[in-house]
C-alpha cells in the first residue's frame, strides 16, 4: 500500500495549551479522505503540521515519502494547498493570479480551458473581490491544482456555499481524483463528507476519536446518516 | 523570473487601481512642486524646494505603501499561500520593494521634469552624487516601513503608525513647508527625523555645495542597518 500522507505521534502545543495529543494519521495514495471534527478540534492545525507551516513539537511526517520543510520549495509542485481564507492580494483580476500561479510551476495545467470546465470562462477579466463566493471558491480549487498535483490540500472546502456550486465543486473533485489526485479536505458538512470521502477521520481535542470508511463510521454510531453519527459520536448534540 | 516579474507588474496594477499611492508619491509632489515653483524667486530656492519634494515620492512608498501591503499580506495570508508553493513569498516581498523603489524614482525625475521645464531650473550639482545620495535616502526610509511591518501585530496599527510618520514628515522634515520657517520648537523635534536629514544631504548636493552632512548622512545609515537588521530578526510569514 502506498501511503500519499504518512503522520505519526504528532504534538503540537500553542504555548501551554496543547492542541495536537500524538495524533496518527494515514492517506492512502489515491483516495478522498475527510478531516473532521468541532471547531477547535485542531483541523487545521493538523493541516499546517503536515504541510510544515507550524513546527511539529513532536512526531514525523511524510508526504508523498518526502518530509515536508517549506525551504524545500521543489517539495509543493507535487502538492496543491487551498486553506480556510482565500489568500489573494485585492484587487486582482481572475487572468492575473493565474498567469502568476501559472508560472509558479514546472508542468501547469492550461488554465483557460480549466476556466471553462469551471465555469469560470466569463469571468477573466473580472477582479477577484468581485466574484461569488461560490466562484471563488472554484477558482482556489483551480489555483490549488494549478501544478498539476499528486495530492491536494483542502481547508474547509465549501462553507457557506449554495446547494449548486457545491455539487460543481464536488463534481470538480471526484474528476480530479478518477485522474489519480489524492484529495485531503476538512469540511463541516456531513453530507459532503458523506458524498464525496473514501475514508474518514474523526477529531476530537486533536486525538483521533473515529477513523475508517464512511460505511464503518456509521454501522459503529448506529447511524443512519453521517449528521446523526456525527453528534453522536462527539457527544456535542444538541440538549 | 517571470514569477518575480508578473508580480512585480501586478503590484504596480494593483497600486494603480487602488490609487493612494499614485496620489500622494506622485500627484502630490507634482502639484506642490507646481506651487513652490510659483513661489520660488530665484534659482537656489528652486533647487532647495525641488531636493525636498523630491522625497515625498520615497516618503509615501517607504513609510505607507510598503508596510501597509505587507500587513495587509500577512494578514490576508498571501505569505503563507506562497509558502506552500514552489516559490518563497520572499519574491512577493522583494516585488514589492521593487514596485516602491520604482514608484520612487520615477516620481522625483518628474519633479525634476516639471521643476526644469516648468520653472527653468537649473541644477547647479552633481547629478551622480544627487542620485547617489537619493538612492541612500530612499533605502533608509524603505528600512524603516520594513520595520513597521515586522514588529506591528495588525493591519490597523499599521495603518496608524504610518500615517502618523508619514505626516509628521510631510509636514515637519521640510518635504512641503520650508524647514526655516518652523518655530524653533518643531524645528527641534524635526532633527529627530530621518527625512529632515536626507533632505538636507539631498540639498547639499543639489545645490553643489562642498559635503558637511557627514552627521545626516552617517545617520540615514545607521538607520538603514538598524532598521534592516531588525526586520529581519521580527519579521513574521503569519
Amino acid at each position: 500500500m502506498t501511503y500519499a500522507i504518512e503522520a505519526e505521534g504528532l504534538v503540537k502545543y500553542y504555548g501551554n495549551n496543547q492542541v495536537l495529543h500524538g495524533l496518527n494519521m494515514n492517506v492512502k495514495a489515491g483516495e478522498i479522505f475527510g478531516l473532521i471534527g468541532a471547531n477547535g478540534a485542531g483541523k487545521s492545525t493538523t493541516i499546517d503540521c503536515l504541510l510544515g507551516t507550524k513546527k511539529l513539537d513532536q512526531g514525523t511526517v511524510k508526504i508523498l515519502r518526502n518530509s515536508p520543510n517549506p525551504k524545500q520549495k521543489s517539495h509543493f509542485e507535487q502538492i496543491g494547498v487551498q486553506f480556510q481564507e482565500s489568500a489573494f492580494q485585492n484587487g486582482l483580476t481572475v487572468k492575473e493570479i493565474c498567469e502568476i500561479t501559472h508560472s509558479l510551476y514546472k508542468n501547469p495545467i492550461d488554465w483557460r480551458t480549466k476556466l471553462a470546465d469551471y465555469q469560470l470562462e466569463h469571468h477573466v477579466r473580472s477582479s477577484i473581490s468581485t466574484l461569488s463566493g461560490g466562484e471563488r471558491q472554484k477558482l482556489c480549487i483551480l489555483l490549488a491544482t494549478m501544478g498539476q498535483p499528486k495530492l491536494l490540500v483542502l481547508d474547509e472546502l465549501t462553507t457557506g456555499l449554495d446547494p449548486i456550486a457545491r455539487r460543481q465543486i464536488w463534481n470538480n473533485l471526484r474528476r480530479l481524483n478518477d485522474e489519480g489526485v489524492t484529495i485531503l479536505l476538512t469540511s463541516h458538512d456531513m453530507h459532503e463528507i458523506e458524498t464525496l470521502c473514501d475514508r474518514i477521520l474523526l477529531l476530537k481535542h486533536g486525538n483521533v476519536f473515529m477513523e475508517g470508511t464512511v460505511q464503518e463510521v456509521l454501522s459503529k454510531s448506529g447511524a443512519k446518516s453521517m449528521d446523526d453519527a456525527y453528534l453522536q459520536l462527539t457527544g456535542e448534540g444538541i440538549r | 523570473m517571470r514569477t518575480f516579474w508578473l508580480l512585480y507588474v501586478a503590484e504596480f496594477k494593483l497600486s494603480f487601481r487602488e490609487m493612494s499611492s499614485f496620489i500622494f508619491g506622485l500627484f502630490l509632489p507634482v502639484g506642490i512642486m507646481v506651487i513652490m515653483g510659483y513661489l520660488s524667486t530665484t534659482n537656489e530656492e528652486l533647487v532647495t524646494t525641488f531636493a525636498a519634494v523630491a522625497t515625498l515620492g520615497l516618503v509615501s512608498t517607504g513609510v505607507m505603501s510598503l508596510p501597509l501591503s505587507l500587513s495587509s499580506y500577512r494578514e490576508k495570508k498571501v505569505l503563507k499561500r506562497y509558502k506552500v508553493t514552489p516559490i518563497s513569498p520572499v519574491q512577493l516581498l522583494v516585488a514589492h520593494v521593487f514596485y516602491c523603489f520604482s514608484l520612487s524614482i520615477l516620481s522625483m525625475f518628474t519633479v525634476f521634469l516639471v521643476a526644469t521645464f516648468g520653472f527653468n531650473m537649473i541644477f547647479p550639482g552633481s547629478i551622480g552624487l544627487f542620485l547617489i545620495s537619493y538612492l541612500i535616502v530612499m533605502i533608509s526610509i524603505h528600512s524603516i516601513g520594513m520595520l513597521i511591518a515586522s514588529t506591528s501585530p495588525r493591519e490597523k496599527t499599521t495603518a496608524a503608525m504610518s500615517s502618523l510618520l508619514f505626516f509628521s514628515m510631510l509636514i515637519l522634515s521640510g518635504a512641503t513647508i520650508p524647514f526655516d520657517l518652523l518655530p524653533s520648537v518643531l524645528q527641534s523635534i524635526a532633527q529627530l527625523l530621518p527625512l529632515t536629514h536626507g533632505i538636507e544631504l539631498l540639498q547639499g548636493q543639489a545645490l553643489g555645495s562642498p559635503f558637511t552632512s557627514y552627521s545626516s548622512l552617517l545617520l540615514l545609515l545607521v538607520i538603514t542597518t538598524v532598521a534592516t537588521t531588525l526586520s529581519l530578526r521580527f519579521f513574521r510569514w503569519e
